[in-house]
């Protein structure tokens, strides 16, 4: 329904999109996922032109949206656009809101327009607000008459920009379950969210965008059951890393210190966990002491929202031998690491030497 | 309550009126070196005031009403005036008296522009015959001695082509109005020569320090108004034969003159209050059917605003489409003209555009009038649209367009009706300030509401009366023009109409 090619988007020097291929097939859900600022409303947004793209092409049922001759407003007509401040308009009511774009568009008369606007605003559920002002309307019911506004156009597709973001998240779940909604209905949908559990459930496709390209697409099972790069990795399962090179044995522990407190209050971990964390660290650094002089050590925290895992990683060029096993084992630090430790993995390998502990939860 | 708010500016006014003049009274003209002496802005006087004496205060006015104003309320202590109108005012205000005899007398000419000698040289031709046939005496006679205020029928048959004749209405006998005509001496004159001429007279009423310019500009083909044939104005106009010798006199308050001693009242100030404010009424409003000028003038003002704020607001609406382009093609000329016009003065404005724009072309007053607040208001409401515009969230704009609206959709359906609601209060604070400053337009010629104040008290010497009618009038004006704002204002209001509805 909607191909994609080459599609990309600058402002001055700043590139947003680099280069984006896609294909939107009718009756899809399609989820756009990715971090922040990597280009996943802009792509959007490019869709219905209200950003013009830079470079590439855009079909839309076969028309070329960026040729001259295109009337886009009447391609806009079949693909309208729900988003993240709703947009309502202000001045009307919400039912005016939905019947105001095919009264004036399409020539409905009146009446028909009203009876269809209150259909649609039973089915997103806020009927009983006809008569009111979108001031007067909670977020999540500014949605849903959103929502519902561009159902009243028949659209062939929805493209949903960050449509919960704006919403108190006791309101997420309302408007969650009318796209649910639509979704089971057949309605065809672009939807950028934030929501990974409404992406993984309902969508069909997912693209993770990153680097201004989509870098990973699949299904929902591919991406967040078993994705297969990297970054998509860390993404989908929530992955929070702090990183700190240590170049000499003389380093600022204390600043070190400070970050790593900084980095588990950030993400909220227990107590005990943190304490765990810290003895750890304090222990292999002893360990590691005497080769500080001519190797620096790389430091990398790494907690998985999703797993609940927090690892600590260690990492120096040359191939050396386990530092835990070559020495006393013992010796009381040793004692204390394996007791924190959930698993403990060295390896050496390519020029490089990691050694990887987890740390249990209690 | 406005019958309050007019007897609390009348007791006031009234109030200034007897205060005590400074300084001892006035045996002799020479008195006057060191004090404050009232004159026709524009006339002979002031060249004769500062050439005598150097070191009086000299006060310029616009009107012989506001010099009258002026010498009554004791803004000044005497003031010069032409002997033969001075006439007319004493004969109906007995507070005022004479101070010394002649002064100085000038003859009085008509003032064409200088290329036009042709009609320059017809004018003396009339003049001499007139004066052979003894026409010219019996109208001294009828309008300087006997006071007859009638109009002789003067035979003009099948008039073809238009005279212009610029005058100033300073009062009996040479110009004034009754019963909604103009009449007097010059008035009869100019009429004459017209028949004459066989052309159809038209005349423009003019303040008399515009009248110079007016036919230097060519928007009036010759001026009479009792204008002294000087060396100076010869200079910029060129002059007829005279038609009249006119001395100058001064005059002020009998209690400031010594000749009239200390007994001197008021005829009126005897009478209770009510009956001088009934009387004031009668002579200011009913006599001579001036309601018909306040009428006129009334309805002036009103076609002034409402016709500038009209086209103010389209070209507004145009400046603000300019002023917020992209292209510094558009915004660069729509922000010079709204800086520029937000910087004129509007009296400034309608003067450069009635004597320099449209110089040598003939247009009504009135329309400048229109074009010039228009102008003006223009800048304005450009700015007031443009914050209006700014106000309304982009992302309306975006919702629109996304749903498949063209721009000019969107802006119509969405920006403007929110647009509109967010304006309207300021919009009309502005509009209502327009009302009030057409109230200059008299400098054109357009006889609006305060014109016509100043023509009545022109004639009935009264100062009081007709300013504070003129005053409630622009109440009432800009009071019914904002209600009628504060009706759009409620009915474009959604909630209301949601409300209206339910009902």
């Amino acid at each position: 329904m909607i191909s994609i090619e080459h599609l990309s988007k600058h402002y001055g020097d700043l590139c947003v999109l680099k280069d984006v291929s896609a294909e939107i097939r009718k009756g899809e859900v399609v989820s756009i996922i990715g971090p922040s600022g990597t280009g996943k409303s802009t792509f959007l947004r490019c869709l219905n032109l209200l950003e013009q793209p830079s470079g590439g092409a855009i079909h839309v049922d076969g028309v070329d949206i960026l040729a001259r001759k295109t009337d886009i407003a009447k391609v806009r007509q079949k693909m309208n656009m729900v988003f993240q401040s709703f947009n309502l308009f202000s001045h009307l009511s919400a039912l005016e809101n939905l019947t105001i774009a095919p009264i004036k568009l399409k020539g409905l008369d009146r009446q028909t327009a009203r009876t269809k606007a209150l259909d649609l605003l039973r089915l997103v559920g806020v009927a009983e607000k006809a008569d009111h002002f979108p001031h007067e309307l909670s977020g999540g019911q500014q949605q849903r008459v959103a929502i519902a506004r561009c159902l009243a156009m028949d659209p062939e597709i929805i493209l949903f920009d960050e449509p919960t973001s704006a919403l108190d998240p006791t309101m997420v779940s309302e408007v969650l379950s009318v796209m649910r909604q639509l979704a089971r209905d057949g309605m065809t949908m672009a939807v950028v969210t934030h929501e990974m559990e409404f992406a993984r459930d309902v969508s069909n496709r997912v693209f993770y965008m990153d680097e201004g390209l989509i870098y990973e697409e699949g299904t929902p099972e591919e991406i967040f059951g078993n994705p297969k790069k990297e970054k998509t990795r860390a993404f989908v399962n929530r992955i929070r890393t702090w990183s700190y090179r240590i170049g000499s044995p003389d380093f600022d522990r204390y600043a070190m210190n400070a970050e790593i407190e900084a980095f588990c209050e950030k993400h909220i971990l227990p107590r005990e966990t943190r304490y765990n964390l810290a003895l750890a660290i304090e222990e292999i650094l002893e360990i590691y002491k005497p080769d500080l002089r001519t190797a620096a050590l790389d430091l990398a925290v790494t907690w998985s929202e999703k797993t609940d895992a927090l690892e600590v990683t260690f990492e120096r060029s040359g191939e050396w031998p386990n530092p835990l096993e070559s020495d006393q084992p013992d010796d009381f630090g040793m004692r204390i690491v394996r007791r924190v430790a959930e698993a403990i993995d060295y390896r050496a390998a390519d020029g490089k030497s990691r050694l990887v502990i987890r740390i249990g939860k209690n | 309550m406005i019958r309050f708010i007019f007897l609390a500016l009348l007791a006031l006014v009234a109030a200034g009126g007897d205060a005590e003049a400074a300084g001892a009274k006035l045996a002799q003209v020479d008195d006057l070196k060191d004090r404050r002496i009232g004159v026709l802005q524009g006339s002979a006087h002031v060249e004769y005031v500062e050439k005598t004496w150097p070191r009086a205060t000299l006060l310029q006015y616009n009107t012989p009403a506001d010099l009258l104003l002026a010498v009554k309320t004791g803004k000044v202590d005497a003031a010069l005036s032409d002997a033969e109108p001075l006439r007319e005012v004493l004969r109906e205000d007995k507070t005022l008296g004479v101070l010394g005899g002649n002064l100085f007398s000038f003859p009085e000419g008509v003032g064409f522009r200088k290329e036009n000698t042709a009609l320059l040289e017809q004018f003396n031709r009339f003049l001499a015959d007139l004066k052979k046939n003894g026409v010219h005496a019996e109208m001294v006679d009828r309008w300087m001695e006997k006071n007859i205020t009638e109009m002789p029928v003067i035979a003009n048959p099948n008039p073809g082509g238009e005279l212009v004749v610029g005058i100033s209405d300073g009062g009996l006998p040479f110009v004034a109005i009754k019963d909604g005509k103009l009449i007097g001496f010059e008035i009869e004159l100019s009429e004459r020569f017209a028949a004459y001429l066989g052309k159809k007279v038209r005349f423009t009423n003019v303040d008399f320090s515009g009248l110079i310019a007016a036919v230097a500009t060519g928007k009036v083909d010759m001026i009479v108004a009792a204008i002294f044939i000087t060396d100076e104005r010869k200079q910029s106009i060129s002059f007829s034969d005279p038609y009249y010798e006119e001395a100058t006199r001064v005059f002020g308050l009998k209690k400031n003159i010594a000749a009239y001693g200390t007994s001197i009242t008021d005829a009126d100030s005897g009478l209770p209050f009510l009956e001088r404010a009934a009387a004031s009424f009668h002579s200011n409003i009913i006599h001579e059917k001036r309601y018909l000028l306040l009428w006129e003038g009334l309805k002036a003002t009103v076609l002034i605003s409402i016709f500038a704020t009209i086209l103010g607001t389209l070209l507004g609406a145009l400046v603000c489409y300019m002023r917020m382009a992209r292209l510094s093609a558009l915004n660069v000329p729509a922000r010079i003209y709204i800086g520029l016009m937000r910087g004129m003065p509007i009296l400034v404005l309608l003067m450069l555009i009635f004597y320099v724009v449209f110089a040598s072309v003939n247009i009504d007053p009135l329309l400048v009038a229109v074009i010039a607040f228009a102008l003006n208001f223009a800048a304005y409401s450009a700015e007031i649209f443009r914050t209006g515009v700014e106000g309304i969230p982009t992302g309306q704009t975006e919702a629109g367009v996304a749903m498949g609206f063209s721009r000019l959709g969107t802006f119509f359906h969405i920006v403007l009706p929110q647009t509109v609601q967010r304006i309207l209060p300021v919009y009309r604070g502005e509009f209502i300030s327009l009302v009030k400053m057409t109230s200059i337009v008299g400098y054109i010629a357009v006889q609006d509401l305060t014109k016509a104040s100043d023509i009545i008290r022109s004639r009935t010497f009264d100062a009081f009366f007709p300013l504070i009618l003129v005053a409630v009038l622009y109440f009432l004006i800009a009071w019914m023009l904002m209600l009628a704002l504060e009706y759009v204002e409620r009915a474009t209001d959604p909630q209301r109409r949601r409300e209206a509805a339910r009902a």
